[in-house]
C-alpha cells in the first residue's frame, strides 16, 4: 500500500486530529515488537522537529499504526469521517 | 522557582520512552530521570537515545547503584554521555533496592560507605585523576581513563533513611528524596540540611528533589486507578515506623505484602486505602496535584519529580502537567 499517496489525499483540516489519534494508538499498543526501528526513529525525528502532521510524518504514523493495530487504525479513520480512506486501508490489510 | 523533573522506567521500548521525553522537554520539564534496574531495558542505551532526540533537558540515571555497576564503569558511561550532550548530564546514585540486589545474589554491604566511596571515585576519575583508592567497599589500584574526560558532572544521591539523607546533603550536588507526603519530605529535608551544614555549604547550593509516585487526570477516579498498583508496592516495602507515621494499619500493609508475594493483584490493590494513597502518592486532578506540590515546596524542595505511573494515559498526563501544573508555579 502506498501510504504517502493516501496521506496526500487526506484533507489538511483532518491531519492534526488524525496524527493525535494515531499517536495515541501507537503508544497504547501492546504489539510493540511489530514496530520496525527505522520507522520508530522516523516518528521520533518528526516529533522532535514538530512535523508529525507533515505528509512524511503522517505517513510514518499511518504505517506504524497499520502494523501495530490494523483494526483500530480503520476505526480511527471511520471516527474522523474518513470512510473512503478506512475502506482503502481495510482492503490493503485484507491482502496482507 | 521549582524545577519539574520526570521519571521513566525503561520497561517499555525505547521509542515510547523517548517520545514521552521529547514531549516532557517541549512541555517545560527540566530534568529527565531514567531508572536503572537490571530487569528492565538498559538505562544508558535509553539515555543515549534521549541525548540524540532532545536539545535542552538535563538527564541521568535516577538512580544507579554501585553494587551492580562498579563506579568506574558508571563514570565511563556518564562522561561519554556528557560528550554527546555537553552540560546536560547528571549522575543519580543510590544504594539500590535490596530485593533486586538479592535476586542476583548481591548483598547491600555498608550502604553509607559504598555511596560515599563510589561518589569519591566517580569524581576523581571523571576529574582525570589516576585513582588509587582504599575504601571499606571499593578499592582501585590506579584507575585512569585513557582519554580526557570532561568532569564537573553534578551528582545526585537517592536517599530515604536519615543517615543516607544526611550523607546526601553533605556530599551531593543534589538529593533525590523518595517521598510524597509533606511529613516525610519535611523530615527528609531536615536530615539533608544537617549534612549540608556539616559540609559548610549553603542550602540553595544543593538541588533537593521530591521523587514522587505521581498520577494526574481530570477525573480523580482515573488518576487513582493508575496510582493504586504503585502505592500497593510502596506500602509493602515500607517499614513499620513509616506506616505508623501516617496512621496506616500495619496489619493492612501485611495483607498487601502477602497478596503481592503470591501475585494476587486483585487482593493487593483492593486493600489499598485512601490513607495509603494520601501518604505515598501525589494523585488527583491538576488542582489537587498543585495543592500538594505547593505543600512540598514549603518543605524546601527545589525540584519536583513526576514519577511512575504519571497517569492512566501517560501522554495525556504529561500534557496536563505541562499545560496546567508547571505554568501555575511559573507565576
Amino acid at each position: 500500500m502506498d501510504y504517502r499517496k493516501l496521506v496526500e489525499a487526506i484533507p489538511v483540516v483532518k491531519r492534526e486530529p488524525l496524527s493525535n489519534k494515531l499517536m495515541d494508538l501507537i503508544l497504547s499498543s501492546k504489539n510493540d515488537e511489530r514496530m520496525p526501528t527505522q520507522l520508530a526513529n522516523s516518528i521520533l525525528h518528526h516529533w522532535q522537529n514538530d512535523i508529525l502532521i507533515s505528509e512524511s510524518g503522517l505517513t510514518a504514523l499511518l504505517e506504524a499504526a497499520v502494523l501495530l493495530e490494523p483494526d483500530k487504525t480503520i476505526e480511527v479513520f471511520t471516527q474522523l469521517e474518513l470512510a473512503g480512506f478506512a475502506e482503502q486501508i481495510k482492503e490493503a490489510v485484507a491482502k496482507t | 522557582m521549582v524545577k519539574f523533573g520526570i521519571e521513566f522506567v525503561p520497561r517499555e521500548p525505547y521509542w515510547k520512552i523517548i517520545y514521552y521525553a521529547i514531549q516532557a522537554e517541549k512541555g517545560g520539564f527540566r530534568n529527565l530521570w531514567i531508572t536503572d534496574h537490571f530487569n528492565n531495558r538498559n538505562v544508558y542505551v535509553t539515555l543515549t537515545v534521549a541525548a540524540v532526540y532532545t536539545n535542552k533537558i538535563t538527564f541521568g540515571p535516577g538512580v544507579t547503584n554501585p553494587y551492580l555497576v562498579n563506579p568506574v564503569f558508571t563514570a565511563q558511561a556518564i562522561v561519554t554521555l556528557n560528550e554527546l550532550a555537553p552540560g546536560r548530564v547528571v549522575l543519580g546514585m543510590g544504594a539500590g533496592d535490596k530485593t533486586t540486589l538479592e535476586s542476583v545474589g548481591v548483598e547491600m554491604h555498608k550502604p553509607l560507605a559504598a555511596i560515599q566511596e563510589a561518589v569519591d571515585i566517580f569524581r576523581k576519575i571523571t576529574g582525570g585523576e589516576n585513582v588509587v583508592y582504599k575504601g571499606e567497599v571499593f578499592k582501585t589500584a590506579g584507575a585512569k581513563f585513557l582519554f580526557k574526560p570532561k568532569g564537573g558532572i553534578p551528582v545526585y544521591i537517592g536517599a530515604q533513611g536519615p543517615k543516607m539523607l544526611e550523607l546526601a546533603g553533605k556530599i551531593g550536588d543534589g538529593v533525590l528524596i523518595n517521598a510524597c507526603h509533606p511529613k516525610d519530605v519535611e523530615f527528609a529535608v531536615n536530615c539533608v540540611k544537617k549534612g549540608i551544614r556539616q559540609a559548610g555549604k549553603k542550602f540553595d547550593e544543593v538541588d533537593v528533589a521530591a521523587y514522587t509516585s505521581f498520577s494526574v487526570h481530570e477525573d480523580v477516579k482515573k488518576a487513582t486507578k493508575a496510582a493504586v498498583p504503585v502505592v500497593s508496592f510502596i506500602v509493602a516495602g515500607s517499614p513499620g515506623q513509616v506506616l505508623e507515621r501516617h496512621g496506616i494499619d500495619v496489619k493492612k500493609a501485611e495483607e498487601i505484602r502477602g497478596a503481592l508475594r503470591v501475585n494476587d493483584w486483585g487482593r493487593a490493590f483492593g486493600a489499598v486505602t485512601p490513607e495509603m494513597m494520601e501518604a505515598f502518592s501525589v494523585c488527583g486532578t491538576p488542582d489537587m496535584c498543585i495543592e500538594r506540590i505547593a505543600l512540598l515546596l514549603k518543605c524546601g524542595i527545589s525540584q519536583f519529580v513526576v514519577g511512575s505511573p504519571i497517569g492512566l494515559n501517560v501522554r495525556e498526563a504529561i500534557g496536563l502537567v505541562s499545560d496546567k501544573i508547571i505554568p501555575h508555579f511559573r507565576v
